[in-house]
């Protein structure tokens, strides 16, 4: 299905490449508003000749990385627990939920009082911004596993611990997966979000110096860079495993 | 004594009101080696009573002695095969059948053994590489068999295990049922709704009344084996089978099939 409309997508992003190019030469958007894809092209070559994109990209997948893997460790043993264990749901489980309201960027404040201006700081609210929705759909993909396969895990023997690790884990995993990239998503908006207030190195930290030197090109290209990794680590990473989960699992 | 023993169970479903599919009081002892079908309407509690002796569900009174020891929770020394199989999807037919043998801390070599006898018992040896996803249903239930037979329970029970199977193919099962059953001289205790299957499979049919279920009547069946499903000489135990549910199901009226 994503061969057959490869052809129409890139003809669809040529075309809009083709009508912005078209949009800043003819001078209806001032070049100070809206750089044409030219100069943005242009200036990501220079950002990646001067090493300040590799180093940004690097910077910020790093703490992504981190911050997410914390965040899926932590809202994979919440969900599994508020799942399992009903006294958990009635109490961690109502706090799970209010936590998950709140905003990444909202995290900031207390990031910066107790880390200070660093890379713990970024990742603390990158991890937190997303650990809670994590933590409320592994709790739904484990409510919602096929009874039968605990049911016949049971009745061979198998509890507490080894249950949640060879039946309740990998019976999930199929819907884990949305929940994964729920929680990539929230990463991804909480690491750029806090770089950029943080002002300390990657990507959000390029989106910013482009801000205060008034670089609108420098804003898009960075911008561009930002929406390119999210579709690439969309398409390349999650599609692909829930792909092959969804077969293997045998929903489609 | 009897190898396995239910005495006086009772459960029901539902709240104070309305309550459901109530087992009132279910006597049953079975022998070591027989192969017990447990006929009855559908909704009528036979799974329960099942599920009940497997240790998945607790009664609300009453006991299920299992050589001489309450039975308290599951166990590996009674095993189910669930209606829909019930295989690990993630795990590969011979992740499948091992399974239980892992769980009960089996050492992998042995664990590689046992599936492959079993799967080859239930003439699956080439396929135990492939996913569940990639069997028929016919041979998934057989996966489950393997699975169950792996854990060389005592006792083995077997919930409609051949409702969701197409006529051919549950005929096959019937036969080699039989045949496992020879050779290993488990206990089964099997539980359906297909009378044919009730009078090929069981050394003895027992027959659950509806609402309250009770066990109604049972027949002893000598007949020589292998049986057939449409076996002639069946069609007599199959009426009388028959005659004894038939006013059970209409007692059920619009509730279900």
């Amino acid at each position: 299905m994503i061969k057959r409309s490869l052809p129409i997508r890139i003809a669809f992003y040529a075309a809009l490449v083709i009508g912005w190019q078209a949009a800043a030469s003819s001078g209806i958007v001032a070049s100070e508003l809206l750089p044409g894809p030219y100069e943005v092209a242009q200036d990501i070559a220079y950002g990646i000749g001067d090493g300040s994109l590799p180093i940004g990209v690097a910077t910020t997948l790093w703490r992504l990385i981190v911050g997410l893997a914390i965040a899926i460790g932590v809202g994979v043993t919440l969900g599994v627990l508020m799942a399992r264990v009903e006294i958990i749901n009635q109490t961690l489980g109502s706090l799970v939920l209010g936590l998950q309201s709140i905003p990444s960027i909202a995290w900031v404040p207390i990031a910066l009082i107790w880390f200070g201006v660093s890379d713990a700081g970024i990742i603390f609210v990158t991890a937190v911004g997303a650990m809670f929705a994590v933590s409320i759909s592994i709790y739904t993909s484990v409510r919602n596993i096929n009874p039968h396969y605990v049911e016949a895990a049971r009745n061979m023997g198998a509890r507490g611990t080894q249950l949640i690790i060879s039946v309740l884990l990998p019976a999930a995993f199929p819907h884990m997966i949305s929940g994964f990239k729920q929680g990539w998503a929230f990463a991804w908006r909480g690491v750029v979000g806090a770089e950029m207030i943080f002002s300390f190195l990657g990507l959000g930290f390029l989106l910013n110096v482009g801000r205060h030197t008034v670089d609108i090109s420098q804003v898009v290209a960075v911008l561009v860079i930002i929406m390119a990794m999210g579709m690439a680590l969309d398409l390349a990473l999650f599609r692909r495993i829930e792909d092959h989960a969804m077969k293997r699992w045998g929903i489609i | 004594m009897a190898k396995l023993e239910a005495r006086n169970i009772k459960k029901s479903f539902g709240d104070d009101d309305y309550s459901l599919y109530t087992l009132d009081g279910i006597d049953l002892a079975v022998d070591a080696g027989e192969f017990v079908c447990i006929v009855g309407p559908s909704g009528c509690g036979k799974s329960t009573f099942l599920r009940i002796v497997a240790g998945l569900d607790v009664p609300d009174s009453g006991e299920i002695i299992l050589d001489g020891q309450k039975v308290t929770g599951t166990g590996p020394e009674k095993i189910m095969v669930f209606q829909e199989g019930a295989l690990f999807p993630w795990l590969s037919v011979s992740d499948n059948v091992s399974f239980g043998l892992k769980i009960n801390g089996v050492p992998p070599e042995d664990r590689q053994q046992i599936s492959t006898r079993y799967l080859e018992m239930m003439q699956l040896g080439q396929f135990a590489r492939y996913y569940p996803h990639q069997l028929s249903t016919g041979m998934k239930q057989r996966v489950a068999i393997a699975r169950a037979l792996a854990m060389d329970p005592d006792v083995l029970l077997m919930d409609e295990p051949f409702a969701a199977l197409d006529t051919q193919t549950r005929y096959t099962l019937i036969g080699e049922m039989q045949e496992i059953w020879q050779r290993t001289k488990k206990t089964i205790i099997f539980v359906t709704h297909n009378v044919a299957e009730s009078a090929a499979l069981g050394s003895r049919v027992v027959v659950f009344g509806n609402r309250p279920a009770r066990i109604k009547t049972e027949f002893r069946i000598d007949k020589p084996r292998p049986r057939h499903a449409e076996d002639g000489s069946l069609a007599d135990i199959q009426s009388k089978i028959l005659a004894e549910l038939r006013p059970e199901v209409k007692k059920q009226g619009d509730l279900d099939d």
